[in-house]
C-alpha cells in the first residue's frame, strides 16, 4: 500500500478544493481520481464485498463533496476524508450489516504441513481476514483502520475520532480474541519462517 | 522444588513466545492485503452523481419571516386559552379578573351588560378567524380578500 499523504498530493488536493469551492465542479474529479483507490480499499476491509465497497466509497465521495466547505485546513485533507469515510462506512454497515460467520464458527486453518504451502497460507489468511468482520463492532473497526493505515495507531485513532490509548486497548483486546481463535497460526508462522530460511527445500517439496 | 521454579518461567516464556508468534502472523496477514483496483466506471459514476447534485436547485429554505407572526399568534392564542381555562376552572375569581359589571355605565342593567359581553366575545372570535384566514392567504402568496 502506498503512503496516503505525500506532499505533492496535499498541494494538489488544496488546489482542487479551492477550485471546487470557487464553483468548478469538474475539479472534484482530481480528488476522486487520487483517493478512489484508498477509499475503495478501506471500504473493502469493512465489508469484504467488492460491489458494496464501491457503493460505500461513492457515498463517501458524495458526502465529501457536500461537506468540502467544512474541511478545516489545520488537518490534512486525507485525515478529514478518512474520518468522514469511516463514519459513512460505519453507518452504512449499521443500516445493512454484512453477513458474517460468528467468530467461534470460523474454521481453524489446518496444519500447513498437511496442505500445499502457499495455497494453504492464502486460504488461512482469508479466513483470518473474514474473522475480523466477526469481531464485536467496538473491536472490529480499530483492527480494520489500524491495518489499513499501515499499523499507524495515531492515524487510525484520528480516523475513528478516539484517543490513541483507547484505540490501543481495543486493538489489544481484538488481537487477543483472534489469537485465541487461531492458535494454529503459530505453526503456520514457524513453517513460513522455515520456508524463508530454506527456500530451495520448500520448492522441492 | 528447584526444578519447578526453573520450569515455570520457561513455560511462561514459551506461552509468551507462542502468543507473539501468532500475533506476528496475524499482523502479517492483515497488513499485507492485495489492493483492489477501482472498476473502470467508478470515477465516471461518482462524477455523474456529483454533477447531478451540483445541477439540482438548492433546497427551499423554510420561510421564517412569514411564519414567525403566525407562530407568535398561535402561541398567544394558546397562552390566552390556557389562562382562561385556569381562570374559569379555579375555585373563585381572583382580584385580578376584570369585573365587567363595575366597568359598565351605571344606567345599564346587568342583563344588558351580559349580552353585550357575549356579543363582544363573538366579535373577537370572528375577528381572530378573519385574521387567521388572511394570514394563511398571505403565507400561500396571495393578497387581498379574494
Amino acid at each position: 500500500m502506498t503512503t496516503f499523504n505525500p506532499k505533492g498530493t496535499q498541494e494538489l488536493d488544496r488546489a482542487d478544493i479551492a477550485s471546487v469551492l470557487a464553483g468548478d465542479v469538474a475539479a472534484f474529479e482530481g480528488i476522486v481520481r487520487r483517493w478512489q483507490g484508498p477509499l475503495i480499499n478501506m471500504a473493502w476491509r469493512y465489508c469484504r464485498d467488492r460491489g458494496r465497497a464501491e457503493e460505500m466509497a461513492q457515498e463517501a465521495f458524495l458526502r465529501a463533496w457536500r461537506g468540502l466547505a467544512h474541511w478545516r485546513r489545520e488537518s490534512s485533507f486525507s485525515t478529514w476524508l478518512f474520518a468522514l469515510a469511516a463514519n459513512v462506512y460505519r453507518s452504512e454497515l449499521k443500516r445493512f450489516p454484512t453477513e458474517t460467520q460468528p467468530l467461534d464458527d470460523a474454521p481453524e486453518p489446518s496444519r500447513p504441513a498437511s496442505q500445499h504451502g502457499a495455497l494453504a497460507a492464502k486460504s488461512s489468511a482469508e479466513t483470518v481476514r473474514r474473522a475480523v468482520l466477526a469481531l464485536p463492532p467496538r473491536y472490529r473497526e480499530p483492527v480494520v483502520l489500524f491495518y489499513f493505515h499501515e499499523m499507524d495507531v495515531a492515524a487510525a485513532a484520528r480516523a475513528m475520532g478516539l484517543p490513541e490509548g483507547t484505540l490501543k486497548a481495543r486493538l489489544s483486546r481484538a488481537r487477543a480474541l483472534l489469537r485465541q481463535r487461531f492458535p494454529r497460526l503459530e505453526a503456520e508462522h514457524a513453517a513460513m519462517e522455515l520456508t524463508a530460511l530454506n527456500p530451495g527445500k520448500e520448492a522441492a517439496r | 522444588m528447584k526444578k519447578s521454579k526453573t520450569i515455570r518461567p520457561e513455560r511462561e516464556r514459551a506461552g509468551i513466545d507462542s502468543s507473539a508468534r501468532i500475533e506476528t502472523r496475524i499482523d502479517h496477514i492483515l497488513a499485507t492485503e492485495d489492493a483492489l483496483v477501482p472498476s473502470s466506471g467508478f470515477l465516471a459514476s461518482v462524477m455523474e452523481r456529483v454533477q447531478q447534485e451540483a445541477a439540482a436547485p438548492p433546497p427551499i429554505p423554510f420561510p421564517w419571516k412569514r411564519a414567525i407572526p403566525g407562530i407568535l399568534l398561535t402561541a398567544g392564542v394558546f397562552g390566552w386559552g390556557t389562562f382562561e381555562l385556569i381562570r374559569t376552572s379555579g375555585p373563585a375569581p381572583g382580584p385580578f379578573v376584570l369585573n365587567w359589571l363595575a366597568l359598565a355605565p351605571p344606567h345599564l342593567s346587568p342583563a344588558v351588560v351580559a349580552s353585550v359581553q357575549s356579543a363582544g366575545w363573538v366579535a373577537l372570535a370572528l375577528g381572530a378567524s378573519l385574521v387567521s384566514w388572511l394570514f394563511s392567504r398571505r403565507l400561500a402568496g396571495r393578497g387581498g380578500l379574494l
